[in-house]
């Protein structure tokens, strides 16, 4: 794997405002190179503005970002050839085949890998010689991954790339987006809401919430500072709250509750188990779990 | 080398800890006996649909533990065990189970008695 140990994406005391509108004030965000990157948030959170801005689509209003080493307000044909965007809902030449847009795309690109095209037009069926305006919606959706991927980018954005393909070509998509990063050592920066499919493969986990980067760490790393208590009462009754820090969400009543919890230390659980005279049973959470606990949207005690 | 490894994703264990379990597991069971070469992480990754990162932290953490060795320049394969570490190796994972197990008893008030009871019964009945 070749990887650069420079971050090919960095945002600086970004701000970014639109008319009485603030996405970022202030962000301060590194993304590390050679990594499959979930890049998650609700909605509204930034993600797609921090894709445009990461691609030069948009400017910041206030700091700057730097992509491949550059100023995002500098990027040229150096920086262009080596970043790959994917967006939801791709803008295409609508009276052109397949073919032809693909290879109209390809002659802006030194580096455009005809096998790879191949491949993937037969991973995804994608019919060629249909015209751009007549595909459906999953279709469109991977014309645009053909022309984000087929130059073999350094940095591969994807803005909810995979929204309306059906689960085989999710699959395909997939595998290939490990693939390049076997291969080329390519990162990958994926936002996408279907969590099942992106924790199959990313490695690494940014968390947009209300413009700040709450996480920007491994997904092994957070995996394993979540869990899910069931706690039962070995004497006594369980008490209406629970005041140690780390309880995040609660359900249940005074014989057996439920807790989200954030953190794995032994001892927390130990000092919880005496302090509380209780049982507790642990297990992970999947990603659609952490979801709100990282959100900070906590569930309400029942 | 024939070894088959299942991630279940959406279960939140880390994805590098259930290869390592699963190692872990096929070593302790004589299923891959010392000197077995381990696949590379870039085949293991095609072969699973497994961010290749994910691989080689499971590597090398057993690499530190000492399950597996590297020899010959780059091959990866399982070390020899000592007598001590083969039975270690073996009962970590059952105390692992046992030990949600004896949770679980003891939040539904079985004796220690009945539980140990239960285990024996359990443990002679067949395909269980």
């Amino acid at each position: 794997m070749t990887s650069s140990p420079a971050a090919p994406f960095v945002a600086d005391k970004v701000t970014k405002t639109y008319p009485g509108h603030t996405v970022f004030d202030a962000l301060d965000l590194e993304i590390p190179a050679g990594h499959v990157i979930g890049l998650l948030g609700r909605n509204g959170a930034g993600k797609t503005t921090l894709l445009h801005l990461a691609a030069g689509l948009t400017l910041p209003t206030g700091g700057s970002c730097r992509t491949l080493g550059r100023p995002t307000v500098d990027l040229d044909t150096p920086e262009l050839n080596r970043l790959g965007l994917v967006q939801q809902e791709g803008r295409f030449i609508e009276w052109m085949t397949v073919t032809q847009h693909l290879d109209f795309s390809a002659s802006f690109y030194s580096r455009w890998d005809r096998d790879l095209q191949q491949r993937l037009i037969k991973t995804l069926e994608l019919p060629v010689d249909r015209k751009i305006a007549q595909l459906s919606t999953g279709d469109r959706q991977k014309v645009g991954i053909l022309l984000g991927v087929c130059h073999r980018p350094a940095l591969l954005l994807l803005d909810e790339p995979m929204s309306s393909l059906d689960p085989l070509a999710r699959a395909g998509m997939l595998d290939f987006l490990l693939e390049l990063l076997r291969e080329d050592g390519t990162t990958v920066v994926i936002s996408s809401h279907i969590l099942g499919d992106v924790e199959k493969i990313i490695d690494w986990v940014v968390f947009l919430d209300t413009g700040r980067a709450v996480e920007n760490a491994p997904f092994d790393v957070l995996q394993e500072s979540f869990a899910e208590w069931t706690v039962t009462a070995a004497a006594g009754g369980l008490p209406d709250t629970f005041s140690e820090p780390f309880v995040l969400a609660r359900q249940g009543n005074d014989r057996l509750a439920r807790l989200r919890v954030r953190t794995r230390d032994p001892e927390d659980r130990a000092r919880f188990a005496q302090t509380h005279r209780a049982e507790i049973q642990s297990r992970s959470l999947s990603l659609d779990e952490m979801f709100p606990l990282l959100a900070g949207h906590q569930q309400e005690v029942e | 080398m024939a070894s088959v490894f299942t991630i279940d994703y959406h279960s939140g264990v880390p994805a590098y800890r259930q290869l390592m379990d699963q190692i872990k597991f096929q070593v302790a069971a004589g299923m891959l006996p010392a000197g077995t070469e381990m696949a590379s992480t870039r085949i293991l990754s095609a072969e699973l649909s497994l961010n290749p990162m994910t691989i080689s932290k499971a590597y090398s953490l057993l690499e530190r533990e000492g399950v597996l060795e590297r020899r010959r320049g780059q091959t990866l394969m399982v070390r020899a065990a000592t007598p001590a570490e083969v039975e270690t190796n073996k009962l970590d994972p059952l105390r692992q189970h046992l030990a949600a197990a004896a949770v679980m008893a003891r939040q539904l008030k079985i004796s220690r008695e009945q539980s140990l009871k239960l285990f024996r019964e359990t443990f002679d009945s067949p395909s269980s």
